[in-house]
């Protein structure tokens, strides 16, 4: 990473700051929509290199050899893409979760992509939003779209075919309690939004 | 511009704009209702608005929908549906009641907060007509399916072709080896086709081999993988199939091919085949290995004067 786009020592502070603000708001937002407890980890917060984005990924989900993956991008003066992975063995546990009707519903592979979809994006939007409102930005999303589904990372993430050399990686790992269900949420920035990104968080500094 | 004329513009074009827009407070009452909602529900806005939505629209799905409206109110965060995981909200009719085909128009859907001083007071929704891309979606879909299936079949005959027949033997002889369920190959070979040929010639040799290939296939159970091997030679998989009913099998295949002369033309072209038969056994290491027993068991057919099914020698 070349020194311009490293941050700095206090900017990494206050960003690892306001993740775990945002963190712990999305949780507390989460568990009241879905009357469970959530857990959210301590975000981990580390600059990654385009060639080493599968790899980092892997160490995420343990190196299971098949992911499921739903994407969507963020907007506001800082622009990115996030990434939930998941195991989906845990669907049948998350249906009623979701608000389905066990007795009129049907658990098709229609409606399994859809309380992926829906999860991630509840997931996606809580985390995100709360981290970015820390810095005073409302952020609007892409629609969730799946990327894929039980597929191995290298097939669905390949780095020769990726325009940008290095990223500055969020991650966070979502589960609820009593639940086997897990998911990992992945958010990049790109090179253009890091200057940004470096930007709000020393107006952010100079208010403390 | 004053507010009145912004209010004025701002209803002018949530009216007149070719997607639906409606809005719903937090006990889901209608607040908003535009006009493209309302020609495609059939509901105009007195109808519908300060109603609860789905005393109005009992047919939504309550539960989901609901659940979703409280993700947005609570999380103060945008929700979405696609058409690909559910196909429409309301059914509504689309715009290709002759060409379609489908039942009702294909939608997505946006859900944005409404936020006032820090909570959310309304959801609003986006509904966009997405039929004519799913519909785009569909035939490619579909042309791919037709594609990938033609890609297995031989042109001449309907059956599957060389390529496919070996990755579902190679698939079947895999499975063998986990599960242990012993399975046959039965090579079957046109007796005197080049003769054929020669005499009536490549068409009438194209027909003979249309109608052996569908007197074969006739009287394979559904279980059987069946394709064409090379010119005049052909093999079926008979899964879960022992050696003895699989040459009761090329017997019947036999029987079958030269029970009536094919009829060409003027020309009576009497034909008949010759059946190999092999089963997997522990000294069969690889699917190339049972395909060279029931070659070799061809071959005993062949020399013991052709429209016969031979089994294979035990090795």
């Amino acid at each position: 990473m070349t020194h311009e786009h490293m941050l700095s020592e206090d900017q990494r502070d206050a960003l690892q700051e306001i993740a775990n603000i945002g963190m712990g708001l999305a949780g507390a937002r989460l568990a009241t929509l879905l009357g469970e407890f959530i857990q959210l980890s301590i975000p981990s917060i580390t600059p990654v290199r385009v060639e080493d984005l599968p790899a980092v990924l892997g160490k995420f989900v343990g190196d299971q050899e098949f992911v499921t993956v739903v994407r969507q991008a963020f907007t506001c003066d800082v622009r990115g893409e996030a990434l939930v992975l998941l195991g989906d063995d845990a669907i049948p546990e998350l249906w009623e979760l979701m608000g389905y009707d066990p007795a009129s519903d049907t658990l098709d592979a229609a409606s399994e992509q859809e309380v992926l979809i829906d999860l991630s994006n509840l997931i996606t939007g809580a985390c995100l939003s709360c981290m970015f409102e820390q810095l005073g930005r409302s952020l609007t999303f892409s629609p969730p779209t799946l990327m894929g589904r039980r597929v191995s990372l290298t097939q669905l993430l390949r780095p020769e075919a990726m325009a940008w050399d290095l990223s500055l990686l969020v991650e966070v790992k979502f589960s609820i309690e009593n639940h086997t269900f897990c998911a990992h949420l992945v958010m990049f920035t790109g090179e253009d939004s890091l200057k940004t990104l470096k930007m709000a968080l020393d107006e952010l500094l100079e208010c403390m | 511009m004053t507010t009145r004329m912004e209010g004025a513009l701002s209803d002018l074009i949530v009216d007149n704009m070719s997607v639906g827009v409606f809005v719903v407070d937090p006990q889901f009452k209608v607040i908003r209702w535009n006009r493209f909602m309302q020609n495609r529900s059939g509901r105009s806005p007195a109808d519908v608005l300060n109603r609860n939505l789905f005393e109005v629209f009992p047919e939504l799905p309550r539960a989901w929908l609901s659940k979703k409206f409280e993700s947005v109110f609570l999380l103060k965060n945008s929700a979405f549906t696609s058409w690909q995981n559910r196909p429409y909200l309301f059914q509504f009719q689309h715009d290709r009641p002759i060409t379609g085909g489908i039942d009702y128009m294909r939608q997505d859907c946006t859900f944005m907060p409404l936020i006032e001083n820090g909570e959310v007071t309304a959801v609003c929704v986006i509904l966009f007509d997405v039929t004519q891309a799913a519909m785009i979606s569909y035939e490619r879909e579909a042309a791919l399916a037709a594609l990938s299936e033609s890609s297995r079949r031989d042109g001449l005959t309907g059956v599957f072709n060389r390529h496919h027949l070996e990755v579902r033997l190679s698939e079947a002889f895999t499975q063998w080896t986990r599960s242990g369920s012993d399975f046959s190959l039965l090579m079957i070979d046109l007796d005197h086709f080049k003769q054929i040929n020669d005499e009536f010639g490549h068409l009438v040799g194209d027909a003979v081999l249309r109608m052996s290939a569908s007197r074969i296939g006739e009287l394979l159970p559904p279980t059987a993988i069946f394709g064409r091997y090379g010119g005049e030679e052909f093999a079926v998989v008979l899964p879960s199939t022992l050696l003895d009913e699989a040459m009761e099998i090329g017997q019947q295949i036999c029987q079958a091919v030269t029970r009536e002369p094919v009829q060409c033309g003027d020309s009576q072209v009497k034909i008949s085949v010759s059946v190999g038969v092999a089963q997997t056994t522990s000294a069969i290491k690889q699917y190339e290995m049972l395909i060279k027993q029931a070659d070799g068991a061809l071959y005993l057919a062949k020399s013991r004067g052709r429209n016969r099914a031979v089994s294979s020698l035990p090795i």
